[in-house]
């Protein structure tokens, strides 16, 4: 297992590598000029190739990315163009908002996605069944935008249960309960649509696997169907229910941007939004790297525990290393 | 590394916690008869620097207004006057020399910054130097880039003594002091202590001032707070607790509104105006904000050589169509290039009646009865460009075909001011001062890019000498009939742009914000409303 672990984790060397590479090309990429923010309409084009000068903006491509390279590499993530705090100080406390919502929902949407899954496959075409492919196909083709905008008028304008917008209420708020409150319907929108795709996986591979002859051998030995749902059937499906799981919660850290837009949520994904409107480009950088090694690291643990309960995945991994 | 996150994350949410206790104190100053509660401004974008040298934009003005004073401010509490004027800010008065090149400013006494440093003269030179003088220590090449407007005029300044501060100007410009009132490089003063404790880069992230708010947080992209200055010169706000929170979406703006969370909305959605008044909240108009939008023609343009056609597409535009049914009723038809809230503005200057059948008619003469194909550069302000589909529409029903490119606001800012290349034909924006020159900042001859905004190419020495003998006049009337004549030659005989509208600036409040006064600018004097409990 260590073995494994460790190939694993020399495999995410290239891949960070590659990642690190492409967010700083596509940052440069982008069209518009980041002296124009920082310069205003009057400003010479001496000016201008001052401030670019002073930023290293005018240096080689390969040489700025070596720059910034090795400044992350000694965690570094240099300075906001647009604003002038630390990009560190920017963007890990967006990451930790972001964090808090994509695990609130993941954590629904695990719920909701196994149990419903479970049980729809446990009795196929039944009403359940039927109810739960009905409602995944609805959730998992509602967008999360629309969805925000229907949940705040029916439980924050029409019944007023719930706040609308923001982390904490601006006058008098404060606090864990608060902030839960505030939680409340972000998560439900963000989390909607990865609870349906769950939930049809788990239903789909459950159906699968209950098809198998030893599920039958195990019926024909009268074994009480919780039990092999619990022990033969989903111990089996866990590999691709944690694939699964472990990508909708990657893309739930990636900030919900949509979500965060229409709850005024402070995440990462809106703050990665405003720095590219700004060309803030150390933002840039550092908001996507933050969201791509959060993406690289959830997978690596995803594989780490698919390794952990199925003994094939490692001997095969073993197999490929030698 | 994993578990660094891990770490972080935890402590991210313990200061968003953190954070929420800080300003859970707001409530405590609860609110008095016309006076004290908190207003909460939703805000479409992001703010600038909080420098006000170094900072551009409405927004950003908003906040930096309250922070920090000028010598002189615009007096914004007097809605109903056609257009706003100065008033004494940290200058008690000011005088003008005979040649109107020598600026005298007597400066307040006792005045001190919110970090305790008394303001003088020497103060004041001090910032002028850093936007304005080269050789200064203090400075700062970007602030002389945003303020190029205003300090391009500027020969020399000097302290007389402690309380009296000399500007001399290169030549006679009487609107030169006005100039200075605008949103985009502003020369407002900062305290020379807190620039020496923090540098120069970072004093953006510290700023103290003079004004009536002092500044207690801002959270990046997500809200700035201010709070009231009780030791201020002039009259103390009567809020206790200023606070822009930045909401971008326009649907949250409103539900937040609905929801109570905040009480003041700038740029509402137009088709909600209406049901937001019916439900009790307040809208407030101005039509007198120093603005025009427009389109601005290349005079570089192929089709665009011939006048005729630059008439005909200003006689095939429902103006007033715009008005009525794009902004309904938020806005008003414009037809020059002088903008409302000017003391040179006519109201009922009106060259091209809506005509379609005469614009096919000359455009038939100019030989392009089979039709013409354009291209209007605009960018994206969340206004779904229904103004510019409107234009598209009408220009459609005389035989041009406008391919609107449309652009997000930086990569467009950076094509605007490079000035149009030939294969564009037009394209938009929406600006003004509160003094008529900005029409000549818009239009002269040498203001073409890269040392100004022209970026139509427009050019005509004519208008640029009228615009000279404006600024050189103390007679408002004489520079009215100037600037009037210059704009008949830019609209009439050039035929160099197409305005549209102006916009009245719609504001909605909570019904318990008292005292808000919508003045004649983008940005609102927050020392006058109270919110009540």
């Amino acid at each position: 297992m260590t073995r494994f672990i460790v190939m694993r984790l020399l495999t995410i060397v290239p891949i960070m590598f590659g990642v690190s590479f492409f967010v700083f090309i596509l940052a440069h990429l982008a069209p518009g000029d980041v002296t124009t923010t920082l310069t205003g309409p009057y400003a010479t084009e001496e000016t201008r190739e001052q401030i670019r000068e002073s930023l290293g903006l005018n240096e080689p491509l390969p040489v700025q990315y070596g720059k910034w390279l090795s400044h992350i590499l000694q965690g570094e993530f240099g300075k906001s163009i647009a604003n002038r705090r630390m990009v560190a100080e920017l963007i890990f406390p967006k990451f930790a908002n972001s964090a808090i919502l994509a695990l609130t929902s993941a954590a629904m949407a695990y719920v909701i996605g196994l149990f419903a899954g479970i049980f729809a496959a446990s009795r196929p075409y039944g009403y359940f069944d039927r109810f739960t492919i009905a409602g995944t196909l609805m959730f998992g083709s509602i967008p999360p935008y629309w969805f925000g905008l229907l949940l705040v008028l029916l439980f924050s304008l029409t019944w007023r249960w719930l706040p609308a917008t923001g982390m904490t209420k601006i006058v008098g708020g404060g606090g864990p309960i608060d902030v839960i409150l505030h939680l409340i319907l972000p998560t439900i929108a963000a989390g909607a649509a990865p609870a349906a795709i769950i939930a049809r996986t788990v239903r789909a591979t459950m159906l699968e696997i209950l098809s198998q002859n030893y599920i039958k051998v195990a019926r024909a030995k009268g074994i009480r169907r919780g039990v092999i749902l619990r022990k033969h059937a989903l111990r089996n499906a866990l590999p691709p229910i944690a694939t699964i799981c472990g990508l909708q919660l990657g893309y739930l850290l990636g900030g919900v941007l949509f979500v965060e837009v229409i709850f005024a949520w402070p995440g990462i994904g809106y703050q990665l939004w405003q720095a590219i409107q700004a060309r803030d480009i150390p933002t840039i950088q550092g908001a996507s790297l933050i969201i791509a090694v959060a993406f690289v690291l959830v997978n690596l643990a995803v594989d780490v525990f698919n390794a952990y309960t199925d003994p094939k995945i490692r001997i095969s991994e073993g197999v490929r290393s030698r | 590394m994993f578990r660094s996150l891990r770490t972080v994350a935890l402590a991210g949410a313990v200061t968003v916690a953190g954070a929420s206790l800080a300003l859970g104190a707001l409530d405590t100053k609860s609110a008095k008869a016309e006076q004290g509660g908190t207003l909460i401004w939703s805000i479409p974008a992001a703010m600038s620097l909080f420098d006000p040298p170094q900072s551009c934009g409405w927004l950003t003005k908003n906040a930096t207004h309250m922070i920090f004073d000028g010598l002189v401010e615009l007096e914004l509490g007097k809605p109903e006057k056609g257009w706003a004027t100065l008033r004494p800010a940290l200058a008690e008065s000011w005088t003008v020399s005979e040649d109107g090149m020598t600026y005298t400013f007597n400066l307040r006494k006792g005045v001190k910054f919110h970090d305790g440093t008394p303001f003088n003269a020497e103060v004041a030179k001090w910032n002028y130097d850093r936007f304005s003088n080269p050789d200064a220590p203090q400075y700062n090449e970007v602030a002389n880039a945003y303020l190029n407007f205003y300090a391009r005029w500027i020969a020399s300044t000097r302290v007389v003594d402690e309380h009296t501060f000399e500007i001399v100007l290169t030549q006679p410009h009487y609107e030169w002091l006005q100039i200075g009132q605008s949103s985009c490089g502003q020369p407002e003063m900062i305290s020379p202590t807190a620039w020496e404790i923090h540098g120069d880069q970072d004093i953006a992230l510290h700023p103290v001032g003079t004004g009536p708010f002092k500044f207690v947080e801002r959270e990046i992209d997500v809200m700035v707070v201010l709070e009231r200055n009780d030791d201020y010169y002039g009259e103390p706000a009567k809020l206790d607790y200023m606070v822009y929170r930045q909401i971008t979406d326009p649907a949250t703006r409103i539900a937040a509104l609905r929801a109570g969370e905040i009480n003041m909305v700038t740029e509402p959605t137009w088709d909600e105006i209406e049901n937001l008044v019916d439900e009790g909240f307040q809208l407030l108009l101005q039509p007198n904000v120093p603005s025009v939008w427009y389109a601005a023609f290349n005079m570089q343009h192929p089709a665009l050589q011939d006048v005729r056609v630059r008439k005909a597409i200003n006689m095939a535009i429902d103006r007033e169509g715009v008005a009525r049914e794009v902004l309904r009723g938020t806005g008003k038809a414009e037809h020059g290039m002088l903008s409302a809230g000017t003391f040179a503005y006519d109201p009922d200057y009106n060259p091209y009646p809506y005509d379609p059948e005469g614009a096919k008619a000359l455009l038939e003469e100019a030989g392009y009865g089979d039709g013409l194909e354009l291209t209007f550069e605009i960018f994206d302000y969340g206004w779904n460009e229904a103004w510019e589909k409107w234009m598209q529409r009408d220009l459609k029903k005389v035989g041009i075909d406008l391919k609107l490119n449309k652009l997000e606001w930086m990569t467009y800012l950076g094509k605007w001011l490079q000035g149009m290349p030939e294969t564009v034909a037009m394209n938009s924006m929406g600006w003004g001062w509160s003094v008529p020159y900005w029409t000549a900042h818009a239009t002269r001859c040498d203001h073409h890019p890269p040392n100004g905004i022209n970026g139509g190419w427009y050019c005509n020495e004519a208008v640029d000498a009228l615009y000279q003998q404006a600024i050189q006049t103390k007679d408002q009337a004489e520079a009215t009939k100037l600037y009037r004549e210059a704009n008949r030659i830019i609209m009439e005989e050039d035929v160099a742009f197409v305005p549209v509208f102006s916009y009245h600036n719609p504001i909605i409040l909570a019904p318990n914000v008292k005292g808000f006064v919508n003045g004649q600018e983008n940005w609102y004097d927050y020392t006058l409303p109270w919110v009540e409990e």
